[in-house]
């Protein structure tokens, strides 16, 4: 690699200053002339038929413009996951936007009003009278596949909406061959993103079906294709509107819900542009990560390598299932099986329906839930059998230069886990800390925990079904610097810095010369797939690359015949072309733009001189690619805890977390998505839980007063970020991924601390006070 | 039913007729068209919404508008004097503490009542400062980090 320039600086987020100073770019914010308000009502019962709709005292409140009932609305069935075709085949297609006849769960949208004020539509869909018939309702897929049970859907007999499986070898050999064998049952609940910038949208559909849509979005081009066929309108009608950014999204806007298609119906019955905001009890009925039950049953030797591994595990995909089709595959391929070599593995999945909230897309996106089982599990193996957690895993472990697990074509040509591993033991003191005698006296006491995510993606590129290729437009301008524009949404992710960086870097130009473009839309952008599945700095980090070599091959081609030399002698930096060995012979890339643009016929003293044809034209790259493999990083997280024996409180003292991250392309921006990764990990661990009365399936944490995250007392005090880098050969100058890894790891390493401070194992989380409590036999 | 009502945002002195069940809230965003103080969860839960009412960090989703007559707000618009940044918008910068943003506004909002009050806080005191402010993107520790840059700065 030679030496970079701009990758590798912790360089200020461009974004930040607008940010500080109040914050324009986010579509909260878009107001439009003339824009009505809407609200939608929504079902009050989990299951039950819709006998009647009788709208007419809501459309006599003054201020009503416009009331949208089912049959309003296109009865089509598809998948709303942005990151999939519509009617992918691999995905389930049951989701629609307004149901006529049965509603499925509680808080399923039956009916909307556009008004002048949002005060008056709030007050309008009161106004609604819904008759219902109420049909049983089941909220746990183990009653949801039981015989007898309420059927939710036609087409998915026993509840059951998928059962992808994998298997490899002879599990009934592995297992005979093993000399101990361990099983467990490991549960996870329900959490939400808690993304702070509530779902809302302006849009404003015409008579002649032209959509422009201003919406909270993490695909702009999955927005555009589902609302289009939600709509049953040709996709090219539809313009989503790139914001400069979104306040926050972390899986959690990554489908099409109801609320898209309803403002736009309603924007079109009143031909004024409507605004849809949800509040945030809304918000937490919308998406969440789906809990997942897990039984894993492990063979192991005595030394520990693993010699067969089975498991099963079942999804609530709760009234729909739409990510929850993929969710499933995800946590069994690198939540649960991809992670470790086993000779013979089986694995077994149910996505299952309830009248439960329908599921979403979360950092991690299935893994969460089945590294919390194998983390939790190694560790009870390695406590049994007097086994270093450390050199146990390595054992399991995969090596570079492997072929990859999910795809042989790709191979591991990149991976650091033993470094992660060594370095991240050194910095938390794992050594002495676990010969640390834990103490008979006093009530608080201290332990230490790991876990490791082995394997996981740079996006998705060799998936079934899942876009993954991005584009980029890359333009130089006659002051010297250069505009990037790409459909990537920055959802806090930062890629208004890593990208710009990288653009930079590819181009010659000094740090803060590229800027990210803050407008575009779907008529004019190409396309990229989501921000999601860790791909951005790897894949569109590829294609923002590509579109800048694209750009300074044409500069140095202008550059070259205005110096009278081949473009293969010339050489860029710091924003100046120069000839090789020659550094005299210099031009500044804004010379070089400026010539580019100028008149063809340039009038001189001497008259009118025509220049050269061949420099003419804006200097400009553009890239459309799918990057060539799906390099895996790897993580090891290490937790220092101490339980309070008497309240049952746990705190995190320290995390050290290190990564194989290819290349750190903004290390301080790559240490932000680490420590906010740890809060969300560590609130899924011993806190976050959406619940519901299990009686009606009515939420009940619907604020942030009920629904319990970590603050800034909470985290621990020091959280420690430690790079590998491995320099991927396909990632743009090394990358490869960072921002799920960080999310998978804190609650099986906080469970193992816990376990080591207490000698007691949770197998369900949140571990709770009253759980700690329990597991001490105090209450 | 409204209620006519004066308020001095940022310097500017407005003239309201609010709703008797408008929040400052809203009212700073729907009426005088402010960006900074944000809706997260409109229920006094998140902190995004946090202004400064006579100089006082106050949650503005759950404060009814027309009970506030004749007061000072300030929001995160308002901070700066000029085309210089405040102290704490510089520090935030400077320190990496914003990621999505969308807590930023009310954060530096806490953050200002912690340094009106304590202009040299430790570490602890800092945590507990913004604890009633939530951030889902950095883990909270370049928050601090900023928090202790502007005290140190000042």
């Amino acid at each position: 690699m030679s030496q970079l320039n701009v990758v590798g600086q912790s360089l200020e987020r461009p974004d930040a200053y607008d940010k500080v100073t109040g914050g324009k770019g986010y579509p909260v914010n878009v107001k439009l002339p003339g824009m009505l308000h809407a609200k939608m009502l929504r079902s009050p019962y989990a299951h039950a038929r819709i006998v009647s709709i009788d709208a007419s005292r809501a459309e006599r409140l003054p201020g009503v413009k416009a009331v949208l009932l089912p049959k309003d609305v296109p009865q089509i069935k598809f998948c709303p996951v942005f990151f999939v075709p519509v009617q992918a085949p691999s995905m389930v297609l049951d989701f629609d936007v307004m149901n006529g006849e049965r509603v499925r769960y509680v808080g399923q949208p039956v009916a909307a009003v556009a008004a002048i004020t949002a005060d008056i539509a709030e007050a309008a869909i009161d106004l609604i009278d819904v008759e219902y018939e109420e049909l049983p309702a089941v909220f746990t897929p183990e009653e949801a596949m039981a015989e007898g049970a309420p059927q939710l859907h036609d087409e998915a007999p026993n509840n059951i909406a998928k059962t992808p499986f994998f298997e490899y070898g002879d599990l009934e050999k592995g297992f005979a061959e093993a000399d101990f064998i361990f099983e467990g049952t490991y549960e996870t609940q329900r959490v939400h993103t808690c993304y702070l910038e509530p779902r809302v949208c302006v849009v404003d559909m015409d008579r002649q079906d032209n959509v422009t849509i201003h919406v909270t979005t993490q695909h702009l081009f999955g927005t555009r294709e589902k609302l289009a066929f939600a709509l049953g309108i040709a996709e090219s009608k539809v313009k989503v509107v790139k914001s400069p950014y979104i306040g926050g999204g972390f899986g959690g806007k990554l489908e099409l819900t109801s609320m898209e298609p309803v403002a736009a119906l309603l924007s079109k019955k009143c031909g004024r542009p409507v605004r849809l905001e949800q509040t945030r009890q809304e918000d937490f009925i919308t998406t969440t990560r789906n809990p997942i039950k897990v039984y894993l049953k492990t063979g192991v030797k005595k030394d520990g390598t693993f010699t067969a591994r089975y498991a099963k595990s079942i999804l609530d995909c709760g009234a729909h299932a739409t990510h929850g089709s993929e969710v499933i595959m995800v946590h069994g391929a690198f939540g649960l099986f991809f992670n470790y070599h086993a000779p013979h593995q089986k694995w077994e999945g149910y996505t299952v329906y309830t009248n439960n909230m329908i599921g979403g897309g979360y950092r991690g996106y299935g893994a969460p839930q089945g590294s919390f089982a194998v983390e939790s599990q190694i560790d009870e193996i390695c406590t049994k059998l007097n086994l270093d957690p450390i050199a146990m895993r390595m054992q399991n472990a995969r090596k570079q230069g492997e072929p990859h697990p999910f795809n042989p074509a790709f191979t591991l040509a990149t991976y650091g886990l033993a470094d992660c591993l060594r370095e991240g033991a050194a910095k938390i003191g794992w050594e002495k800390a676990r010969r640390r005698d834990k103490g008979s006296s006093g009530a608080k006491k201290r332990g230490i925990g790991l876990a490791v995510h082995p394997v996981w993606v740079s996006g998705c590129m060799g998936f079934p079904d899942i876009y993954e290729h991005s584009g980029a437009i890359v333009k130089i301008n006659r002051d010297g610097t250069a505009d990037l524009a790409t459909a990537s949404m920055d959802i806090g992710s930062g890629q208004i810095a890593t990208l710009t960086q990288i653009a930079a870097e590819a181009l010659g130009l000094p740090a803060g010369a590229v800027r990210m473009s803050s407008a575009g839309d779907t008529d004019n952008l190409p396309f990229d797939a989501p921000t999601h599945a860790s791909r951005v700095t790897y894949s569109s980090g590829n294609a923002v690359k590509e579109a800048a070599l694209s750009a300074k091959k044409r500069l140095l081609e202008v550059a070259g015949s205005m110096l009278e030399v081949s473009p293969a002698d010339l050489e860029v930096s710091d924003g100046k072309v120069s000839v090789r060995g020659t550094p005299s012979k210099t031009l500044s890339v804004a010379e070089i733009a400026q010539r580019a643009e100028s008149p063809f016929v340039q009038m001189t003293a001497q008259g009118p001189q025509p220049t050269v044809m061949e420099e003419k034209g804006t200097i400009i790259g553009l890239s459309s690619l799918a990057p060539k493999s799906n390099p895996t990083p790897c993580a090891a997280q290490f937790v220092e805890v101490e339980v309070d024996t008497e309240t049952g409180e746990v705190a995190v003292l320290h995390a050290v977390y290190a990564h194989d991250i290819g290349r750190a392309i903004n290390p301080k921006a790559a240490e932000g998505q680490v420590e906010g990764g740890f809060q969300q990990g560590m609130g899924y661990a011993l806190m976050e839980h959406i619940q519901f009365d299990p009686e009606t399936g009515s939420c009940l944490t619907t604020d942030f007063l009920d629904y319990k995250m970590p603050t800034a007392v909470e985290m621990p005090r020091k959280i420690d970020s430690i790079f590998i880098e491995t320099d991927e050969p396909t990632g743009p100058f090394g990358a490869k991924s960072l921002g799920e890894c960080c999310v998978i790891t804190p609650a099986p390493a906080i469970a193992n601390a816990i376990y080591d401070a207490i000698g007691v194992r949770f197998a369900q989380l949140p571990i709770t006070p009253e759980k700690i409590l329990r597991g001490l036999g105090k209450i | 039913m409204k209620k006519m009502l004066t308020l001095e945002v940022n310097g500017d002195v407005h003239e309201l007729a609010v709703e008797l069940d408008a929040t400052l809230l809203r009212v700073l965003r729907d009426q005088i068209g402010l960006n900074g103080p944000k809706k997260g969860c409109d229920s006094g839960g998140c902190g995004c919404c946090t202004v400064h009412v006579d100089g006082k960090a106050v949650y503005s989703c759950v404060c009814y508008a027309h009970s506030f007559d004749g007061v000072k707000v300030t929001t995160a618009e308002g901070l700066s004097s000029g085309e210089e940044l405040h102290p704490i918008q510089a520090a935030f910068v400077d320190a990496g503490a914003v990621q999505c943003g969308y807590c930023t506004c009310g954060m530096m909002m806490a953050a200002k009542q912690l340094l009106d009050d304590c202009p040299r806080p430790d570490e602890e005191q800092i945590r507990h400062g913004i604890s009633g402010n939530l951030c889902r993107c950095t883990g909270y520790a370049k928050i601090v980090d900023a928090v202790k840059l502007a005290s140190e700065r000042s």
